[in-house]
């Protein structure tokens, strides 16, 4: 594993080289006044010192609305695979770690997606350390953290006089390589500078039992607190669509083509059947699978709870809903 | 403020009598959430569990929200025989919240009989985002009012700073001119505590209305295109909506299909056009879809125009009366007719 | 856009005075643009606003909606009923930044082939100048 050190001087250089090469996206300030990632170079000088990005950067790698097929004079045509080299610098690391979380179910299973597989084999993944947790992060607690480097191909941490870069892939490693002539090796002295802030900001996170989730929820499948969790939940989906791991989709027909877009188990229209019958009818049920699909089933199937840890679905909730707080009850 | 705890006190009391008495089997309020600046609704059925409920700015929520599905016709006549009784609610409301009652009572989604309405003169509650970006890099850890009626905050460092109440207030609760619950059997608190404070605008609404309309045609669609355009779709604008009670929403109806589920410019464009003119006439300018809305869009921005329309065209202000005919379901034989082609 | 371009209209029409009225047009042998493409509803009462933005976005250049005249609906108020959804309707849209010309709302009796063909020709012309619809019109190909 390479690390290698930028001083911030040479941020904007390295940048403009990787722009040479595709679109970069960087943290910016947008129309909102919220730091978002956006295309590289904008007037407003770069930030570094944000908490986290609104949205998660999933729209990179599954659209919102993404053209799979275009019909054509009666013939199926499948759209042109052509997709940008594209850079994205620093996302934070849940987010990078949704990545390694979406890997297994868009790559590693029998079924490889292929739009999927394009837009992530096309698309460079810099991550950033946290400088600072908020109230609603528990990264730590579902096995990632604010120095975790998974899912990225490179991970940067933001020291005093520049970035500490460590390689997380071949890809990063080549970046690094090629990059060689803006980089200094990193010291003794710049490891622990980055050690220690990463865990400045760990001791920042309050942890949340779930570590055994899996083993815990399979006992409470029939618990009252669902119950009282679906009374409160609205249905609103704001959960889903702003978590970086949730990923179901919905595949509609227009008269021209085919269009995959993100669907939500919140909704009652996921599950309702053809014949009129739904399986999870009310919130209850809904809600309870939307936990149980990442702390339960994803455990069983690949052995890590599928969650990230970022905290928007609490940040974000409309009826500010805490599946921190429904995980510590069920396990009380 | 003072005041805010006595209140919070009496609707604990008033809570637990409705409970205890068993006026009421489920009473809707507040209590307090993980993160500072937020609450979430309580469902409380004990009545040990009162002291649980809070009354602060923070409380946002429309409570409104969750009595139609308290009231939902059974399925069919099989159903029917196995249907609970529908419970008897108490309801905590603000004043836009009791004039969303006003509208499901007069749209007949549920029971006045079965309803405690407990209003509450509501001084404006506070948008969570407007003062997270008031803080800038600083986080709170928890936040309170204080006896001006400002945000005080507790943040990371444990150094305590104070928003003022008008920088932070929703914008719905800016634009208000009824803070008072019109509506209600238990009436807490006393008028005018938001005039007082100094931040009832109540021409903001008109003012900001006026502005977009001043725009020239093409700039009003790319203003109405760059609002929506953050848009992704997730619906928490119309569910946090006490009136988009539908059981099968046209976003969501397939057969045929009305349009589609994504974010396709022109799909985005009908969403929003739409949502805003179901509605018309209906809503109550309570602001819930705008702070529910992840994205901080102006999701209200048509729905602002549409309700100076109907109160200058037709003279009606939804909410205000549950006897009156709904606006788009009455008609004058000389309603204004400018508009027609060749009248 | 080709200079062959030419406007597509759709035209609700109700079934007892604008469809009567469209028909008697035809049948007097009144000329106008032949644009329209019309469909017969019950009433403009029935006209869920939602129709017009959806006919919007699947290519129409253009929507005109055609009742009874006020006072005369078979239905004795299903025109008046409709007349304050569409007011509110033109509206919104010229507020979104819609062409209010692309939304045309009209009354016109089964007598009044005379009327249908003169408003039609107006209505077309309007839309015709406006050039194509492409601020709704969801993008096919």
């Amino acid at each position: 594993m390479t690390e290698k050190l930028l001083s911030l001087a040479n941020l904007d250089p390295w940048l403009a080289r990787l722009r040479e090469r595709g679109s970069v996206y960087a943290p910016g300030t947008d129309q909102a006044g919220e730091v978002a990632l956006r295309e590289w170079p904008q007037p407003e000088p770069l930030v570094l010192d944000y908490k986290n990005f609104r949205e998660p950067p999933k729209a990179f790698f599954l659209p919102r609305n993404q053209t799979l097929l275009y019909f054509r004079d009666g013939k199926t045509v499948e759209l042109n695979s052509a997709v940008p080299e594209t850079f994205l610098f620093g996302i934070r690391p849940c987010d990078a770690r949704a990545l390694a979380l979406l890997d297994r179910v868009f790559l590693d299973g029998d079924q490889n997606d292929p739009y999927y597989a394009r837009l992530r084999e096309k698309t460079t993944v810099i991550a950033l350390a946290c400088a600072q947790a908020m109230p609603s992060c528990f990264c730590a607690s579902v096995g990632s953290g604010p120095g975790d480097g998974s899912g990225a191909d490179l991970l940067a941490v933001a020291l005093e006089s520049g970035l500490l870069f460590r390689a997380g892939s071949g890809k990063g490693e080549g970046l690094l390589a090629e990059a060689a002539d803006l980089l200094a090796e990193a010291t003794p002295a710049a490891k622990r500078e980055a050690a220690e802030r990463i865990q400045g900001v760990t001791a920042q996170l309050t942890p949340v039992p779930t570590a055994d989730s899996a083993l815990r929820l399979r006992g409470s499948y029939d618990s009252p607190l669902w119950g009282t969790a679906g009374q409160k939940c609205l249905g609103c989906g704001t959960c889903s669509f702003l978590c970086p791991t949730c990923h179901c989709f919905d595949i509609t027909d227009e008269p021209d083509r085919r269009v995959r877009t993100w669907d939500c188990c919140a909704y009652p229209q996921f599950t309702l059947h053809a014949s009129g019958h739904n399986p999870r009818p009310t919130p209850k049920e809904r809600w309870r699978q939307r936990l149980m699909h990442k702390f339960r089933y994803a455990v069983e199937n690949f052995g890590v709870p599928f969650c990230a840890g970022c905290g928007r679905c609490i940040r974000n909730c409309p009826v500010s809903m805490d599946l921190r707080t429904v995980l510590k009850e069920l396990g009380a | 403020m003072a005041e805010s705890r006595q209140l919070e006190a009496q609707l604990r009391e008033t809570a637990e009598k409705l409970l205890r008495e068993k006026n009421v089997s489920l009473f809707v309020g507040y209590e307090k959430a993980s993160l500072p600046f937020r609450t979430t609704p309580l469902l409380l059925t004990k009545t040990e569990e009162a002291p649980r409920l809070v009354w602060n700015p923070f409380c946002n929520a429309n409570l409104s929200v969750y009595l139609p599905r308290l009231f939902l016709a059974p399925a069919d006549a099989r159903a029917a025989k196995a249907a609970p009784a529908p419970p008897r609610v108490g309801v905590v409301l603000k004043g836009c919240d009791s004039r969303a009652v006003a509208v499901l009572l007069q749209e007949k989604q549920v029971r006045r009989e079965n309803l405690v309405l407990v209003g509450i003169h509501c001084p404006g509650i506070v948008d969570r985002r407007k003062a997270e970006k008031a803080l800038g890099e600083h986080q709170a850890l928890g936040a309170g009012e204080d006896g001006g009626g400002n945000i005080r905050v507790v943040v990371e460092d444990g150094t305590e700073s104070t928003l003022r109440r008008e920088d932070v207030l929703a914008d719905a609760c800016l634009e208000c001119r009824s803070p008072a619950p019109a509506l209600h059997d238990i009436l807490l608190g006393a008028p005018g505590e938001a005039a007082r404070t100094g931040t009832a605008r109540p021409g903001t609404a008109r003012t900001r209305t006026a502005e977009f309309e001043s725009r020239p045609l093409e700039a009003r669609w790319a203003g109405f295109q760059e609002v929506i355009a953050r848009c992704i779709r997730c619906n928490a604008c119309r569910q946090a909506c006490p009136l988009c009670y539908c059981k099968t929403c046209i976003f969501e109806q397939n057969r045929p299909r009305w349009i589609g589920p994504g974010t396709d410019p022109s799909d985005l464009a009908l969403y929003h056009l739409i949502r805003a003119f179901h509605l018309a006439g209906r809503c109550t300018e309570c602001g819930a879809c705008e702070r529910a809305c992840p994205m901080g869009i102006d999701v209200r921005l048509l729905a602002r125009k549409l309700s100076a329309e109907v109160e200058d065209l037709y003279g009606y202000r939804p909410g205000e009366s549950v006897e009156a005919t709904p606006v788009l379901s009455s008609f004058a034989l000389d309603d204004p007719q400018d508009f027609v082609t060749e009248p | 856009m080709p200079s062959e371009w030419e406007p597509r209209i759709l035209a609700f029409l109700c079934n007892w005075c604008s469809y009567a009225g469209a028909d008697l047009a035809g049948v007097s042998r009144i000329q106008y643009p032949p644009n329209l493409r019309i469909i017969r509803v019950p009433c403009s009462g029935r006209i869920n606003p939602f129709f017009l933005l959806r006919g919007l976005q699947n290519g129409a250049d253009g929507v005109l909606v055609s009742g009874c005249h006020p006072g005369d609906c078979h239905y004795i108020s299903g025109n008046l009923a409709a007349r304050r959804k569409f007011a509110l309707l033109k509206e919104l849209m010229k507020y979104a930044g819609l062409e209010p010309e692309r939304v045309q709302f009209t009354w016109v009796s089964a007598s009044e082939g005379g009327r249908f063909a003169a408003i039609a020709e107006k209505v077309i012309g309007q839309i015709r100048k406006l050039g194509p619809n492409k601020k709704l019109v969801k993008s096919h190909g």
